[in-house]
């Protein structure tokens, strides 16, 4: 038990740098993917060229490739970021690329007639978006996002792959030392709580914004 | 001054003519009802005069102003131009009704007064209130619209479209959503609003309820405007084929 313990406290330890990121990614992530979303259903072509281009690269390449990039690449360029900072950046960036395309998608599937209403009452584009369009898009965008969220969690153990440490590289060092396999389910004990506990929080919101249901 | 002038007005999608050599006067105080067959062009002509659409040719103009031609895209692009001016002289009713969902009755009729018109809000809810007594709607103002019936919503929207003190409105088959026993409580409530005076443009498929409601009924058929004349004469007394044969048919 006491064994259980120790260990588990190990991995927690370990697990700082998987929340900090956690919760980097996730604010800055949301503002800007919010933002690329709007600009793709801007009138400016090239806007809408660029960030279909970004959100194409992005998605189309493997997270862990992108953070390489970051991280051994990009010195080349004399950019040198520290491990974390490498991992905020692609992270934020990389779930901004989807977050963009979800968020998207929710403003284009709010009907037609809602703009229309909007503008006979003489409301200007941005009064329609931020009054009418964009509060009713955060509803249906939810589910996918919540998607999201949880990937976060998981992905978050790819910053091993430069060297930090995070929640499962604790466990697998604890595997490594003592030569059992408790560590990996003590790890997805921790892993299945989080991902419990963000399930419930976006219930949480869901249910927030269902009321006029 | 007549309320509405289109002058010429000429619309096409694609190689289709929606729109051909429209010509049309409404003056204050007149309620004009628009019939005809499906297609013909009613709710597209309605919509080029509330500016949700943009005629290829020809002139609108409302109270004596015309009315920009705003620039082509969507709607999305479109609304992006759109400036307030004019905008609560024109009042627009939608067969769908396009009610707020996230928003309450009441939050729906208060909405453009506080942000357009920059109303305070107590102001707003005072007017709102008077106009959901008036459509008989006052209390269901805090239900949602997903927990009212049609005509119900579509009542509402009426007020919402009347919060902002339009010179016009314009109805576009604002019955044809409707549930049969729902039409008559609406129908009600537009023929009250005839009463006041207000000026009226309504496309509708209700043939007796134009005829009592109207000053003047319009026919239109592929495009055109084929018959603009009194109740009486367009029902009782059509010279035209076109109209005759529809008449029978929905009638």
């Amino acid at each position: 038990m006491q064994y259980i313990l120790d260990v588990t406290s190990f991995i927690l330890k370990g697990s700082v740098i998987t929340f900090k990121l956690y919760l980097v990614t996730a604010i800055f992530s949301v503002p800007l993917g919010a933002l690329c979303a709007l600009g793709k259903i801007s009138r400016f072509r090239i806007l809408r060229w660029f960030l279909g281009l970004y959100t194409w690269v992005f998605r189309g390449t493997p997270l862990m490739f992108q953070l390489f990039f970051t991280y051994y690449a990009l010195p080349v360029f004399n950019i040198k970021l520290e491990p974390f900072t490498a991992a905020a950046v692609t992270y934020s960036i990389n779930y901004a690329a989807y977050l963009t395309e979800i968020f998207r998608a929710g403003i284009e599937s709010i009907d037609k007639g809602q703009y229309e209403a909007a503008k006979v009452l003489g409301m200007n584009y941005a009064q329609t978006m931020w009054r009418i369009i964009l509060p009713q898009t955060i509803k249906r965008v939810i589910p996918p996002v919540s998607n999201e969220a949880i990937s976060l969690i998981k992905d978050t153990a790819l910053i091993a792959a430069i060297g930090m440490p995070d929640l499962l590289r604790a466990a697998k060092e604890v595997l490594v030392r003592d030569f059992t396999i408790t560590p990996f389910f003590i790890a997805s004990v921790l892993y299945l709580i989080i991902t419990s506990f963000i399930v419930l929080i976006f219930r949480k919101i869901e249910k927030r914004y269902s009321v006029h249901e | 001054m007549d309320m509405i002038r289109v002058v010429n007005g000429y619309k096409r999608f694609g190689k289709d003519e929606v729109l051909k050599n429209i010509n049309l006067e409404v003056k204050k105080g007149e309620v004009v009802s628009i019939i005809g067959p499906s297609g013909s062009g009613k709710s597209t002509l309605l919509r080029c005069i509330s500016r949700l659409e943009k005629m290829d040719d020809g002139i609108i103009e409302i109270e004596g102003v015309k009315i920009d031609n705003h620039s082509e895209g969507g709607i999305l692009r479109r609304l992006k131009g759109n400036s307030n001016k004019n905008s609560s002289k024109v009042g627009m009713v939608f067969q769908n009704f396009n009610l707020f969902p996230h928003k309450t009755v009441l939050e729906n009729i208060i909405e453009a007064p506080i942000i357009v018109n920059k109303m305070k809000r107590d102001e707003a809810v005072e007017i709102a209130e008077e106009l959901l007594k008036k459509v008989n709607l006052f209390d269901k103002k805090d239900f949602y619209p997903s927990k009212i019936s049609g005509g119900q919503k579509q009542r509402a929207a009426i007020a919402r479209a009347l919060a902002m003190k339009p010179d016009i409105m314009l109805l576009d088959e604002p019955t044809s959503a409707l549930d049969p026993e729902l039409v008559g409580e609406v129908l009600n409530v537009i023929k009250d609003l005839a009463k006041e005076n207000l000026t009226m443009v309504i496309v509708t498929h209700e043939m007796a309820f134009a005829r009592e409601v109207s000053d003047r009924v319009i026919f239109m058929d592929r495009g055109e405007i084929i018959e603009d004349a009194p109740p009486e004469k367009i029902f009782e007394n059509p010279d035209n084929q076109r109209i005759r044969a529809f008449l029978s048919k929905v009638m």
